[in-house]
């Protein structure tokens, strides 16, 4: 008779000791699986969430006054060229969306009926994508020539398809489309317009400087301001980095924790089923002395008792690894919805670690029986057989 | 066929010593039915083990057709059990999960081995049966389906180890006159049993006392 139907109807007639095998597998990969998805929800969460609250780390001029940074005093320059150098950059890894800009405070704009406003002038580079890094969606800061994005407050003083009309330090005006009219409760922008960096540049005859680089912080193991620091301050020590404090740092520290705790939970439930199915195995070896004994006299070889019972362990291992997976997927889908708001319906199974789970589980299950099966080898015979 | 040259076997626990065979020697030729007896302890099973390749002996050696079967690599003695040798033990030792059917299969190692299944359930009354699990068989039954699996695949010698000692008289003589049936049909038989009546069929008697040849 072929094993593989022995090992089946073996594993059908003991069915409570199956179940329970394969009880433990799908725990154990029910566990591993909704951790890892929510682990990678929460990532998904935290990169989300600094995205939608934009670039959290400012470069600027070793020096600088930061009160004067924050009041949109002007600050002092450098050249538009380093964001270039830092995007080159094999060794700059922990800062992604590079985004140089020159941000200038306007006193004197006038409006289409003569009145004088203080506005902000913001020009954007377009978004560098770093050479040695896999390449990213971009962020959206960039901003087309002949085009300007004017804020809440500025769009107010501008009539609906009228350009927008700024007079240059080289004393000529410049006339802009009028791109987008952003809406309100962006903090500095309500007051600002956004041009292309090379036009604003023209405009100020500021050419090739920028004050500012504002990028997004890596989610770096070892801290993504000291880390950030030490990458910019390595290539470029006239520069410095800040960072603004952001709920992005919040989710950080809780997919931080979550790893933590899963670095401990995954392990400590899969190894706990490991010795409940060595210890099964055990067992189920010791209730079978005789039958093994037999198919042993029968000319089996220990290799083919050997295999009876790894394959055993397969069967479970790969069967508790898909139902874990599914089920695991279900948990993290079911309760990340709870958790993660804003990617709630972004949190699916995760199908490459499907491939991991049907190969891990039947690996480890077989490995958790190995020592029931090589003591199965060791079976004597005559003696099992000869017991009344 | 088979030459059982000076085996010894001594098992040891502790400090203890306990001779279970002592330097016997005897000769099996094809159609032979030996018949093995003496009290407990006198080394009958060990012997009927060691003939099948179960028990490696301290000394001696078992030649099957001139070579040792204890000097051979493992997979050639569990190659001489698969072919050569058909095993009936006292306890039966049925695969619980499996039919009468595939117990008796569970032996089979080539195809056409299963071509006598058939007849041999019409001979020992078990082809109303034969989709039955053993724990709805009566005990002697479950001895005769032991004995179809034991010589299903033709082997050159079936080695029975007290087959009739759980049986009562009346299925004791139909599994003694299957068993003869074999021996009749040119089969070699070597049949251990403490009850002398057992041994009644067989053409060679062997009695052992305290592991050796009486």
């Amino acid at each position: 008779m072929n094993p593989l139907k022995l090992v089946t109807k073996e594993l059908l007639y003991r069915r409570i000791s199956s179940i329970i095998i394969l009880f433990t597998v799908v725990v154990a990969s029910t566990v591993t699986v909704a951790i890892y998805t929510l682990s990678k929800a929460s990532e998904n969460e935290t990169r989300k969430i600094m995205r939608e609250q934009g670039l959290n780390l400012y470069i600027f001029p070793k020096g600088t006054n930061l009160i004067d940074f924050y009041s949109i005093n002007n600050t002092g320059t450098f050249p538009d060229n380093y964001v270039d150098v830092l995007a080159e950059s094999k060794t700059f890894d922990a800062v992604r969306h590079l985004t140089g800009i020159l941000q200038i405070k306007y006193p004197d704009w006038k409006d289409s009926n003569g009145s004088t406003h203080q506005i902000v002038l913001f020009g954007y580079k377009d978004e560098a994508q770093q050479k040695y890094l896999p390449a990213q969606e971009l962020m959206g800061f960039d901003v087309k020539k002949g085009t300007v994005q004017i804020g809440s407050l500025v769009a107010k003083n501008i009539k609906p398809d009228a350009p927008f009309i700024i007079d240059g330090t080289d004393g000529k005006q410049y006339s802009f489309k009028v791109g987008k009219r952003l809406e309100e409760g962006r903090g500095m922008m309500d007051q600002g317009v956004s041009f292309n960096l090379e036009e604003l540049q023209q405009v100020l005859g500021m050419q090739g400087k920028i004050n500012k680089i504002e990028a997004l912080g890596c989610v770096c193991k070892d801290g993504r301001i000291r880390n950030a620091r030490k990458q910019v301050q390595a290539i470029f020590s006239d520069l410095e980095v800040t960072e603004i404090s952001s709920i992005a740092d919040a989710r950080e520290n809780q997919r931080v924790m979550m790893n933590k705790y899963g670095a401990f939970i995954i392990p400590f439930i899969i190894i706990s089923c490991l010795l409940i199915t060595g210890l099964l195995f055990y067992q189920n070896v010791n209730v079978r002395s005789r039958e093994i004994g037999l198919l042993k006299a029968m000319g089996n070889s220990s290799y083919t008792i050997l295999f009876m019972i790894l394959f055993k362990a397969f069967i479970l291992g790969l069967a508790g690894g898909i139902i874990g997976f599914f089920l695991g997927s279900w948990v993290a889908e079911y309760f990340g919805k709870e958790i993660f708001m804003f990617t709630a319906l972004s949190i699916k199974p995760v199908w490459s670690i499907f491939y991991y789970t049907i190969v891990i589980f039947p690996v480890l299950w077989m490995l958790s029986s190995w020592i029931p099966a090589l003591l199965a080898t060791r079976i004597d015979t005559a003696k099992i057989l000869s017991q009344e | 066929m088979i030459e059982i040259k000076n085996i010894t076997k001594i098992y040891k626990k502790g400090t203890a010593e306990f001779t279970a065979l002592e330097n016997v020697s005897f000769n099996i030729e094809k159609g032979d039915y030996v018949a093995v007896t003496g009290a407990s302890g006198a080394g009958k099973s060990t012997l009927l083990n060691t003939i099948g390749g179960l028990i490696h002996p301290d000394s001696g050696e078992i030649l099957y057709n001139g070579s040792d079967i204890y000097k051979q690599a493992s997979r050639h003695t569990d190659e001489y059990r698969k072919k050569h040798i058909g095993f009936m033990f006292q306890q039966f030792h049925l695969m619980p999960y499996l039919t009468v059917l595939d117990n008796i299969k569970l032996a089979c190692y080539e195809k056409h081995q299963l071509d006598s299944v058939d007849h041999y359930l019409e001979k020992c009354s078990l082809t109303g049966l034969k989709n039955k699990y053993p724990s709805e068989l009566s005990v002697g039954e479950k001895q005769r389906t032991a004995f179809i699996r034991a010589i299903i695949s033709n082997p050159d010698i079936l080695l029975a180890d007290e087959p009739t000692g759980n049986l009562d008289p009346g299925n004791s003589s139909i599994l003694l006159s299957l068993v003869e049936d074999f021996h009749q049909n040119g089969g070699t038989v070597v049949l251990v049993s403490h009850d002398p009546l057992t041994a009644k069929y067989a053409n060679r008697k062997i009695v052992l006392e305290r592991g050796k040849i009486g």
